[in-house]
């Protein structure tokens, strides 16, 4: 079994903290935004000479499922006092928000620059195994539910049907100003993700949600992720 | 997996090694247990098939009788001195495990199992069930219980236990059908015979104790009889079963292809409305991904599913998705563009050479340019030349012809000229609509010469597309771009 499930599973945890999950798409190659794990402010301000500004400052916690209800996710960070104060802010959200939360630390990300956002989906069916969800990020895939499904193993060929299939696959060629996306990048994601689905028969549930694709070439990244173990 | 079967002569196939999967289908000598003189029974109506029509040895059993009309009935079938390849058992459910295992002493290798009242009927059943199950595994292979079985319009082995005056019989043909309900298979045949559409082989597994539809699959995917497998389904009941017949599945549509009409889609889209992923991937639409992922084709319907088998069945792959339209109506014509287009399929203007050459011949009214509008006077010869002018060119792939017969300049010989047209070895299927003698002669001549027959452009147009589909699969088509 994978270190990291086998870690949450010891702890009696359903759910992978954040940079256990980044930690497990990095396993695979599935290209995350830089990030570290942090204790303190200082420590926050030591990494970020390696990864650099702009960042995301996120809490990490075992008992908190939606961080941005609870004022634990703050965006676009771009200084060491704006880190210091965010640091500071998220701390006296959380004791007011949930006081009684669990926190393992802070994450510090990377901001991933602007790009089309899209959602790689992932259950666990009884009779088909795992099968993986494409669609386009944000209210798009609530409304239309312009999504589309493969069964575990997806080939390439797969993936790159199933990216064409949705409506909003105009999108990924470019339209009026926007250009042209990376569409072979979410084709390797989505590839990855199948292969670590199929290596780890233990998750019933994983959202990469956002993947951010940016301009055709410059590739396609895992900005969030959350992964269910079923413990049986 | 080694071929299990070969073609001997043009028409019988002979059996060179017998799994009991090809005695199911092709057994040399069958018994019934609960065969019955009594008419409009379920045991009634597969004894009398069997005797009318089989093809081999027919035992029949049952300890109630000695001889009927001259025909020996055994008290069991390990009285029977010969072999027995397989036993059709049609007895009360609780007798069931009993005479299977009698089956098994007997040395047959495969049953099937029509009687009810297993699982599908609560926690009794589902006990009955079990104890089979127990008496049968590794011992003898099970299709059913509680399923009409197997025809075969070949050898005349037909377990479907509904009255020749109520369901028809297909005629031998290229096309099989795997239906998971016994219901809906009956009323296809009967449907497909009155059609006249040819289906050689079909079966339904019922409670699916062993013999599943992924087994089924592979083994028509062998029978170089068939040609198109047509599936009906509502759902998989098994944990895992689902990869396993998505691998089978894929394997087949390399052979021949499949078409899938999966029922219970809806449930699927009221799942599907949430943003979590978990409630997005309602049932339908995993069923839909794998059909796709296999390279099956899927239909809307059940006609739907034979229109487009029956043309995978008869027309050779297009190279390309271009399409010719021949029309004696310009509104039919529309209805083709129209169904075509939104199928992904072309309808390209011809050259200005190519009509030039056209409007030479044709009556100045015409129209050249695809769709061919020949208009209300529209010859036979008409349709010939063009046929015979703009099919074997490299501007179309293949043809929809609407021919509608109520003018007076067309005739049954339209019908042979279509027939000779397919010799360019591009698909061709013809449109025909109406209600006289005349109209229904023209299209059965052109079905049994194998050209397929629609009563709407869409239903063609559908057919074509199909085509298309499957010749992508088979990567027939050059730079394909999904």
């Amino acid at each position: 079994m994978n270190p990291i499930i086998a870690k949450a599973i010891e702890e009696g945890r359903y759910k992978l903290l954040e940079h256990e999950s980044f930690e497990l798409l990095r396993q695979y190659n599935i290209p995350v935004p830089d990030f570290a794990l942090v204790q303190d402010v200082d420590e926050a301000l030591r990494v970020v000479k390696d990864i650099g500004y702009p960042i995301v400052l996120k809490v990490v916690s075992p008992d908190i499922v939606h961080k941005s209800d609870v004022g634990g996710v703050i965006l676009n960070i771009s200084n060491d006092d704006e880190l210091r104060s965010a640091c500071e802010r998220i701390r006296s959200n959380i004791k007011e928000k949930a006081p009684y939360a669990r926190v393992s630390g802070f994450l510090v990300q990377k901001m991933v620059p602007e790009g089309l956002e899209t959602i790689v989906g992932a259950t666990k069916d009884p009779i088909f195994g795992h099968v993986i969800a494409f669609g386009l990020g944000g209210v798009l895939v609530e409304v239309l539910q312009d999504v589309s499904f493969r069964i575990v193993p997806v080939s390439e060929e797969d993936a790159r049907a199933m990216i064409r299939e949705i409506r909003g696959y105009k999108l990924f060629n470019g339209y009026r100003n926007m250009p042209a996306r990376d569409e072979e990048a979410v084709v390797y994601i989505i590839t990855r993700f199948s292969e670590l689905l199929s290596d780890n028969p233990n998750i019933v549930e994983a959202d990469l949600n956002p993947i951010i694709i940016l301009e055709r070439g410059k590739g396609a990244y895992a900005a969030d992720a959350r992964f269910i173990i079923g413990i049986s | 997996m080694e071929p299990q079967s070969q073609v001997q002569s043009g028409k019988s196939v002979e059996l060179t090694i017998t799994s009991p999967l090809d005695l199911l289908f092709n057994p040399r000598s069958v018994a019934i247990i609960g065969a019955t003189p009594r008419e409009n029974s379920v045991g009634g109506v597969i004894t009398k098939n069997l005797l009318t029509k089989f093809k081999g040895k027919v035992y029949l059993v049952n300890p109630k009788y000695d001889e009927v009309n001259g025909t020996k009935y055994y008290k069991s079938v390990l009285d029977v001195q010969d072999e027995v390849d397989l036993c059709v058992i049609a007895v009360p459910a609780p007798a069931v495990p009993k005479v299977t295992d009698e089956c098994i002493r007997k040395g047959a290798k495969v049953t099937i199992i029509i009687s009810g009242g297993f699982s599908e009927v609560g926690e009794e059943g589902a006990r009955l069930e079990e104890e089979l199950k127990k008496v049968a595994l590794n011992r003898i292979r099970v299709l059913g219980p509680n399923c009409i079985g197997v025809y075969n319009a070949f050898n005349g082995l037909d377990t479907f236990f509904l009255p020749e005056d109520r369901m028809g019989r297909p005629k031998p043909g290229p096309l099989a059908l795997i239906s998971q309900s016994g219901a809906v298979a009956g009323a296809i045949l009967d449907w497909a015979a009155r059609r006249n559409i040819g289906v050689g082989l079909a079966v339904n597994y019922g409670n699916k104790l062993d013999i599943n539809e992924a087994e089924l699959l592979e083994y028509l995917a062998k029978d170089s009889r068939i040609k198109v497998i047509v599936m009906y389904m509502e759902g998989l009941k098994y944990p895992g079963e689902g990869k396993k017949l998505l691998d089978v599945l894929r394997e087949v549509v390399g052979i021949k292809p499949v078409v899938v009409y999966k029922a219970g889609r809806t449930k699927a889209a009221s799942g599907a409305v949430k943003s979590h992923t978990a409630a997005l991937a309602g049932n339908y639409e995993i069923y839909r991904a794998m059909l796709r992922q296999a390279g099956v084709i899927e239909a809307d319907n059940l006609t739907d599913a034979f229109d487009m088998a029956k043309a995978l069945a008869t027309q050779p792959l297009p190279r390309g998705n271009r399409v010719l339209v021949i029309t004696d109506s310009g509104g039919m014509g529309i209805q083709s563009v129209d169904a075509l287009d939104t199928r992904g399929l072309q309808v390209p203007e011809l050259s200005e050479s190519l009509q030039e050459i056209l409007r030479k011949q044709l009556p100045p009214l015409a129209v050249t340019r695809n769709p061919i509008d020949l208009t209300g006077s529209a010859t036979d010869a008409m349709y010939k030349f063009v046929l015979d002018t703009v099919l074997p060119t490299s501007y179309v792939d293949m043809a929809l012809i609407i021919a509608l017969m109520q003018i007076p300049g067309l005739t049954i010989n339209l019908g042979n000229y279509i027939v000779e047209a397919r010799r360019f070895n591009k698909p061709i299927v013809v449109v025909s609509f109406g209600g006289n003698e005349y109209v229904a002669k023209f299209e059965r001549h052109l079905e049994e010469s194998g050209i397929p027959v629609y009563h709407a452009p869409h239903r063609a147009a559908k057919a074509l597309w199909a085509l298309y589909e499957y010749a992508k699969i088979k990567g027939a088509i050059r730079g394909w771009v999904a």
